[in-house]
């Protein structure tokens, strides 16, 4: 098979991100409304302007609503899979909480989050902390159940301690799916983050876009939908390296990287 | 006779949860700032006999349902170009992945710009969150496609709409609906997003309400109706299961083949 060469492939890219700018620029001229359609120009002078001033800002509440929602969904999801993996009991009542909760997207909690947590940056970070448990949950329980008994009981049968086969047989055999949630959850965490900070709260990218709106200053809003565009592709792309850099020996990586 | 765990743990654990709670607030006389089981039993009565509910459910799914055909329409031709063309999907797929990672209710400023308040705007957002699992399974449908089936129908006579028709349709259709379900399901996510955020920009007082998410806005900053808000928050919860088992439904019946 031909390796592809990354010079190429820029190229590629370039020649279609510069015919959609062009298309864009062509609209905006059409349309000669600065407020209706920014130019792709003035979109990105708004965008530099924004770097310098309020996106820093921003971009850290953000990634702090992110990281404080994120890490405790993960964690809730990860503990309540290895409990019902554990118990009979906790798996009776826990998973069908779950799956009576699951249809109810983390969306239809902003007013309930309104409520208990005021305005402010207790709705995102809820609304996170909601939408990323349940991906999370549903794969490691798949991934932990899935788990080859005959891997288990040969590793049992060379002497290996309870600990060991949790350890060397079961979370490895479970991780590929517990990652693949992970990425799940983490594209869902965001985009409950931008619709709850921008109905619910004080502060982050979704809260700007919010702000400017306010102003009818739309070629800074774009410049937000941009940013919040390109963090989205990057956390996803950070993702993706941790999956194939961790589970390089699993079949369903080498499927998904070919 | 013993029920299995399976059955009799949820069985004795939610009702005595309900219960409880249920005490716990009247007991702490929280009734006007925690919702309630009874209380929420009762704002149903309330709006199913005065078909607020219905209403504000019909007018949501009718955009759903508006807004998802629009993404078909769009998204299959795309992902079949994409799938069918290697130099147009390595060209085009950065630039669908970045759009795709801009959460669909970004836009509203701009869409309210384009398509005014009176659900257009709500359209295009639930348009655009479904465009991308339609895109994304097309593109893997026509890759999954066997070639070896292909070859063999053309070594066996079939004309090229003969392998279309008997090969290539019924080996993509079933990835292709799959990512129907996923696109539905993105696309009730995001209308009740799209009618929050359009209603708390424009109905402060609460006078026009079209949507589920309005009237949870409505509900939430005019009514003060908490228990109003859980029935409303489990009505869309319903809705989602009802419409994943529709088209899973659907699935079947148009698939047969699929297992």
């Amino acid at each position: 098979m031909r390796v592809m060469r990354p010079i190429a492939r820029l190229a590629e890219f370039a020649l279609a991100l510069g015919i959609l700018v062009i298309l864009w620029h062509l609209l905006s001229v059409r349309v000669a409304n600065a407020t209706l359609l920014p130019s792709p120009l003035a979109v990105a002078l708004a965008w530099v302007e924004l770097l310098r001033t309020d996106l820093p800002a921003d971009i850290a509440a953000s990634l702090v609503h992110l990281g404080v929602g994120y890490g405790a969904g993960a964690a809730l999801g990860l503990a309540l899979a290895i409990l019902c993996a554990r118990s009979a009991v906790a798996d009776a009542i826990v998973d069908p909480a779950m799956e009576l909760l699951r249809p109810i997207g983390a969306i239809a909690w902003i007013p309930i989050a309104i409520v208990f947590f005021g305005i402010g940056r207790g709705v995102p970070m809820f609304l996170i902390f909601y939408a990323s448990a349940f991906p999370i949950f549903v794969n490691t329980l798949a991934g932990v159940r899935e788990v080859d008994r005959n891997l288990i009981a040969a590793a049992r049968m060379l002497g290996a301690s309870p600990r060991l086969v949790v350890t060397h047989v079961v979370l490895p055999a479970a991780m590929p799916l517990v990652l693949a949630g992970a990425r799940l959850s983490l594209g869902v965490a965001w985009a409950a983050m931008v619709a709850a900070e921008l109905t619910g709260a004080d502060a982050g990218l979704g809260w700007r876009i919010f702000w400017y709106q306010e102003f009818f200053a739309m070629d800074k809003v774009m410049a937000v939908i941009l940013t919040i565009g390109v963090f989205g592709y990057l956390l996803d792309l950070a993702l993706r390296r941790l999956q194939a850099a961790l589970t390089r020996w699993s079949a369903d990586t080498r499927a998904e990287a070919a | 006779m013993t029920l299995p765990l399976r059955i009799k743990a949820p069985l004795i654990f939610f009702p005595a949860l309900l219960l409880s709670w249920e005490c716990a607030v009247w007991l702490a006389g929280a009734a006007k700032i925690m919702p309630y089981p009874s209380g929420v039993a009762l704002a149903a009565i309330r709006d199913i006999a005065d078909g607020t509910l219905i209403d504000a459910i019909a007018g949501s799914l009718r955009r759903v349902i508006t807004g998802f055909a629009v993404a078909a329409l769009l998204g299959v031709p795309l992902g079949l170009l994409m799938g069918l063309v290697e130099p147009v999907r390595r060209a085009l797929d950065p630039i669908v992945d970045s759009l795709r990672a801009i959460a669909p209710i970004a836009w509203i400023p701009l869409a309210l710009l384009w398509l005014g308040i009176r659900g257009n705007a709500a359209l295009f957002i639930v348009a655009y969150a479904a465009f991308f699992p339609f895109v994304l399974n097309t593109i893997q449908a026509v890759r999954l496609i066997d070639r070896k089936l292909v070859d063999a129908a053309r070594a066996l006579g079939a004309s090229p709409l003969l392998v279309l028709r008997a090969v290539v349709v019924p080996g993509a259709v079933p990835t292709v609906m799959t990512g129907a379900r996923i696109a539905m399901a993105f696309a009730w996510g995001s209308i009740i997003a799209a009618e929050m955020a359009i209603g708390i920009k424009v109905n402060p007082g609460g006078a026009a309400t079209v949507g589920l998410g309005q009237l949870m806005v409505s509900t939430l900053y005019v009514k003060r109706d908490i228990n109003g808000l859980v029935l409303y928050m489990l009505s869309i919860g319903l809705v989602s299961l009802a419409i994943d088992h529709g088209v899973r439904a659907f699935q079947r019946k148009a698939t047969p083949w699929q297992r």
